[in-house]
């Protein structure tokens, strides 16, 4: 049962693109981005500033109408709005009216929705928010506010929670306890489409990943094929010179400090050893460096021209 | 739908802006009431007032519903829209009631609540009135034989049916101005233009009359200002502005024209305004 929920597709995105302006002023915010979010799943969408992922979040939501492109929504249009109804979101870090209190801005967003109130204490409980649920939103700190849109987003139980920077402004132990709602979210079937820069964070708690950059998207997996596809070794082997000739294929960079980087996993050690012991180089190390998730999003986003 | 006209309203019931833009007008004539009330308690008897006739006691009973046709009047009902509908731009909140709900029922449910909060406050407003009237009577202030609770009722029904044709009037152009210009202060500045622009209509035709005749009167016999002024006159003079546009010439027009004429202009603006809106990108 509850691998056929996680089978259902709850967000996808085809050849999305977005222009603002026209003419010679125009500008390309988002280029044909195709990607899908299945249910059950934490999907973590990367960029540097500008790489066009609020402008994409935004036409996920309705809130912009796409230059061309889809979105849809558990098979729907996005103005479908059934599939919209299943479709929980955090954007901004939380805009709500200043003048009501927090409770009261649930209850209005409760209320737009259509449906009962009942649910507002349980996210504020989820939240951790009970206890300043009657302060006016204009007082909150910026964690608090993140937290009232978190609450906002889980109101109507969606099927597909799209959070904007959820861990902004949030202290260390809220961040923790954001990381194990997002985890909870996934697990309870919930889609999850995660945008942060957080990328320690996103590496902790995402499955699958994508990484835009200039509104285009230049790589989508799953988090342990990213990291594992990026790992290098770190060889030391003599001759230098017999050793680059034999690691040839696989792309060598001879370090100043005498050592050889490759493209490789553990995995391949063993044969790259073997390889290198047949052609007469001894092998004093090689070790595989761990690759984080930060290393490969600076080295996929970097301008070359920068 | 409902629901929506339901969360509009919990959203600005107790806004500081609905105070005093809306609620001010109730509370002011209480308040003026009460004053007046204890006055006369304690004032020395004056000697009594020419008798008014029922007609006229009666026609004056319901004064307080020619204030949304009036300039300041109109002013106050703009900025509410305003508030209303450009204040989820200013706190960037459409985009959190957007995707829970279909555009079009967001901005219905706005106009319903723009109409429906001005409305109960002239409604409070005249139950004041005519409350502290009755009261009055009792202080000694004799009510006109003749007037009866039913030719009360008919007179008070007549005067709020008119009312709503500025209300909707000033709130669907400030809508348009809000969803155009996405700005509390811009709505209101363009909207008391459109008050000054009015009160000027006279001036402005007489002067551009002389200029280009056809042109002028073509404006004036289509625009929405003199159709306004037109059905105010027709509902509180019980006869229509006469608008002066030379020594032979001038514009007079049935209500039935005017009254389609601004209900042409209202649509239009709502009209513009759903299409506009559910075709605005929300950055």
């Amino acid at each position: 049962m509850h691998s056929d929920r996680n089978e259902i597709v709850a967000l996808e995105l085809r050849d999305l693109s977005k222009t603002y302006g026209r003419g010679a002023k125009a500008k390309r915010a988002v280029s044909d981005v195709t990607l899908s979010v299945r249910c059950g799943e934490v999907y973590g969408f990367l960029g540097p500033n500008g790489a066009g992922k609020s402008t994409t979040i935004r036409m996920a939501l309705g809130l912009i109408r796409p230059t061309s492109g889809q979105v849809r929504l558990f098979g729907s249009e996005v103005t479908d709005r059934d599939a919209l109804g299943r479709v929980g979101s955090l954007v901004d870090g939380g805009t709500f009216y200043p003048f009501l209190s927090g409770r009261d801005n649930l209850r209005v967003l409760a209320r737009t929705r259509g449906i009962d109130g009942w649910r507002t204490e349980e996210v504020l409980e989820r939240v951790d928010l009970t206890r300043d649920a009657k302060r006016k939103f204009k007082g909150y700190s910026t964690g608090m506010k993140q937290r009232l849109g978190v609450a906002a987003a889980l109101l109507d139980d969606p099927d597909l929670v799209i959070l904007d920077e959820p861990a902004n402004g949030l202290d260390a132990a809220g961040i923790q306890d954001m990381r194990k709602l997002i985890r909870a979210l996934a697990d309870e079937g919930k889609a999850v489409f995660l945008c942060s820069h957080l990328l320690h964070e996103v590496q902790q708690v995402c499955d699958r990943l994508a990484i835009v950059s200039k509104g285009r998207l230049i790589r989508e997996a799953g988090t342990a094929e990213l990291l594992g596809t990026s790992l290098r070794l770190t060889i030391e082997a003599r001759p230098m010179d017999a050793a680059l000739k034999v690691l040839e294929t696989r792309r060598p960079i001879a370090a100043p400090s005498g050592h050889i980087a490759v493209e490789g996993t553990s995995e391949e050690a063993p044969a790259i050893v073997r390889e290198l012991v047949a052609a007469g180089v001894d092998v004093f190390r090689i070790a595989a460096e761990e690759q984080n998730l930060e290393k490969v999003f600076l080295e996929m986003t970097s301008d070359p021209n920068d | 739908m409902i629901d929506a006209v339901a969360a509009e309203a919990l959203k600005m019931r107790r806004h500081r802006g609905t105070w005093l833009m809306v609620w001010i007008f109730p509370i002011a004539i209480f308040l003026i009431a009460l004053a007046s009330l204890v006055y006369y308690q304690f004032a020395p008897a004056s000697p009594p007032a020419d008798p008014q006739s029922a007609a006229a006691w009666i026609a004056d009973s319901t004064i307080f519903w020619r204030a949304p046709g009036s300039a300041p009047g109109r002013i106050l009902i703009a900025g509410f829209s305003a508030l209303l509908f450009a204040g989820e731009y200013s706190w960037n909140t459409w985009k959190l009631i957007i995707p829970a709900r279909k555009r079009w029922q967001l901005v219905v449910a706005k106009w319903a609540v723009a109409v429906g909060f001005v409305f109960a406050a002239f409604a409070l407003t005249d139950l004041i009135s005519l409350t502290t009237e009755w009261l009055r009577s009792l202080q000694g202030s004799a009510i006109p034989e003749g007037v009866t609770l039913s030719g009360i009722l008919a007179a008070h029904a007549r005067a709020a049916a008119y009312a709503l044709l500025p209300i909707a009037y000033a709130t669907a152009f400030a809508t348009l101005f809000a969803v155009l210009t996405r700005s509390i202060l811009a709505t209101v500045i363009i909207s008391i233009g459109l008050v000054i622009l009015e009160g000027m209509l006279g001036l402005l035709g007489v002067f551009f009359h002389a200029r280009a005749p056809d042109l002028t009167r073509f404006l004036i016999e289509t625009l929405p200002p003199y159709h306004m002024l037109n059905l105010i006159e027709w509902a509180n003079r019980k006869a229509g502005l006469v608008s002066p546009l030379g020594p032979d010439a001038s514009v007079a027009l049935s209500w039935t024209t005017s009254l389609i004429a601004l209900l042409a202009w209202i649509g239009l603006a709502m009209a513009v305004t759903l299409v506009r809106f559910s075709r605005q990108d929300l950055n």
